[in-house]
């Protein structure tokens, strides 16, 4: 199953690194998506895009996580070429990423 | 103690729409409102316009502002924003000739300056770590400067009796900290007060992205109206912060906006750098408690950083894009085909290209190949370059254009040029960064 049918995601930019959350609809649904979704499946989604770090942080008072990826926006938001400089669509390609716990997640 | 505070959003950057943010203002729900009107890049560009003409480099919408605003000012609303960009004096000049033309008397405006650090930048070197250089080693290139300043000086105005307030670069939290700090009577150095005002303000910064704008993801997140977004507003008091919105809007204050707000550009959420705290939000807590109701907290603070970010505008030159779209059975081999003739054709101006490159939109320009699909129905080439000149730029432009002659079918040119203002980031310690209130009676 993909990531978008329990979470849901919004990016944001600062310079040349982009954030990424990750909250999802049913909070019990919350420790699936800890244990699911790590750093190495995100670095795997987003491969060239992303040329830095890429870390992450938990929100457990909204059981949410937060992926921050460096040099992640082509140079920056006002130096990058990229159709999309600041990385908006981003959430929508990290939602994409496939999640094998079909029978646990609650719907 | 104080009875509470109840603000508004204005705006959340340079173009936001401001009729909506009026009809909060006229509901008479809020006494005070914040406006964001700054992004990144909008402060150089600010300079760049300053540098052309002495009397501009401010926010331009201040003649609609005044207008749409003199019923809130005339009821005694207070406004702060970020509506001095590169030139706080020329907008206050043009506050207070809004205030004259709509016939609104009494009010008290205060300007903060001092943000514009260019001179520190350049003297003391600074290291700008996202470009791997000084600011000497490109000392020519670069335009501005600018320090995000805080509440302190927002506080210090309203104190003065100020009911309109602007400044350049103050922080986009720091535009509510200010007027909440002031109105709950909470100390500047109380961390944890500290870490909820901003919790407040970064729910409340980006206006209609927390009621609904870039949310909706059919059939995953549906809302019912989202022609007619509300801005967010919040009552915030020594028992409880509420966020909600005007009632009639379209979008919701729910827990989904409410939480994807809450991370929004934030990177360490035990560690949310501004210049007023360093917020923790790891324990924020979102719940609703009606319609477009919630109750938020959870938020603690500790110290401010003592550094506060600069961030430091850079002339890129020129920067060209230049597109054309091809459809129909091959259309995507077409389209590399193009690309291929127009990176040969180009060869003789390598070395004033600084950096090029080629996408076809419907197939990898957002994600660059990492989302695989099918052969498209159509396409489009994307030809954008940063250029050391204007010569360069055109010769890019002239090669997108003459891909008329290029593989078949190719239609629709488009091109757009204008000069390229980078910005990048850089630290300064807070107090190299000497900032000047001063009060205008209209």
């Amino acid at each position: 199953m993909k990531l978008r049918e329990f979470a849901y995601s919004r990016s944001g930019d600062k310079g040349d690194i982009s954030n990424l959350c990750v909250f999802v609809y049913d909070d019990d649904n919350w420790d699936v998506l800890r244990r699911e979704l790590t750093v190495d499946k995100v670095r795997e989604k987003f491969g060239g895009l992303v040329k830095g770090e890429i870390t992450r942080y938990e929100l457990p008072g909204t059981k949410g996580l937060n992926f921050v990826m460096t040099e992640a926006l082509g140079g920056g938001v006002s130096r990058s070429l990229r159709t999309d400089p600041h990385g908006k669509s981003y959430q929508s390609l990290i939602l994409d990423i496939d999640i094998d716990a079909d029978t646990e997640i609650k719907r | 103690m104080s009875k509470g505070i109840s603000i508004g959003s204005g705006s959340a950057y340079s173009t936001d729409r401001l009729d909506w943010a009026q009809e909060l203002a006229d509901s008479g729900l809020v006494d005070h409102m914040g406006f964001d009107c700054l992004a990144e890049r909008t402060m150089a560009l600010a300079h760049v316009r300053r540098l052309d003409d002495e009397t501009t480099g401010h926010d331009q919408r201040i003649p609609e502002l005044m207008r749409r605003f003199a019923g809130f000012l005339g009821r005694g609303g207070k406004m702060v924003g970020n509506f001095g960009a590169a030139n706080p004096a020329a907008a206050a000049d043009d506050v207070l000739r809004g205030l004259k033309l709509n016939g609104v008397t009494g009010v008290r405006v205060g300007v903060i300056h001092g943000d514009d650090v260019l001179d520190h930048v350049l003297d003391q070197d600074l290291e700008l770590p996202e470009m791997g250089v000084t600011a000497q080693a490109i000392a020519a290139r670069v335009v501005s400067a600018n320090a995000y300043i805080g509440a302190d000086p927002i506080v210090e105005l309203l104190d003065e009796g100020a009911q309109f307030i602007l400044g350049g670069r103050i922080a986009d939290p720091s535009l509510y900290v200010g007027p909440i700090a002031y109105e709950m009577g909470w100390a500047l150095d109380d961390w944890d007060k500290m870490g909820t005002a901003t919790l407040v303000a970064h729910l409340l910064e980006c206006g209609t992205h927390a009621t609904g704008g870039n949310y909706v993801d059919p059939p995953y997140r549906v809302l019912d109206d989202i022609v007619h977004l509300g801005f967010p507003l919040a009552h915030v008091s020594e028992d409880e912060l509420i966020i909600t919105k005007l009632e009639g809007t379209g979008g919701a204050v729910d827990i989904g906006t409410m939480k994807t707000q809450l991370a929004y550009e934030i990177h360490d959420p035990a560690a949310y750098l501004t210049p007023d705290s360093t917020a923790d939000f790891t324990q924020v807590w979102v719940e609703e408690i009606g319609p477009d109701r919630v109750r938020v907290g959870g938020a603690t603070g500790r110290p401010r950083p003592d550094t506060l970010k600069v961030l430091v505008g850079v002339d890129e030159g020129w920067k060209v894009v230049t597109e054309i779209s091809y459809g129909g059975p091959g259309c995507v081999e077409r389209a590399h085909l193009g690309a291929e003739v127009v990176a040969k054709r180009l060869e003789p101006f390598q070395s004033g290209i600084d950096e090029i490159r080629y996408d076809l939109h419907g197939v990898s320009a957002l994600f660059e190949g990492q989302l695989p699909g099918g052969e498209p129905a159509e396409v489009r080439l994307r030809i954008a370059a940063r250029c050391d000149d204007r010569e360069t730029a055109d010769a890019v432009a002239f090669e997108g254009q003459f891909l008329w002659m290029g593989p078949a079918g190719g239609g629709g040119v488009n091109t757009q040029m204008a000069p390229a203002i980078g910005v990048t980031p850089a630290l300064l310690p807070r107090e190299d960064v000497k900032l000047i209130t001063e009060v205008i009676d209209a």
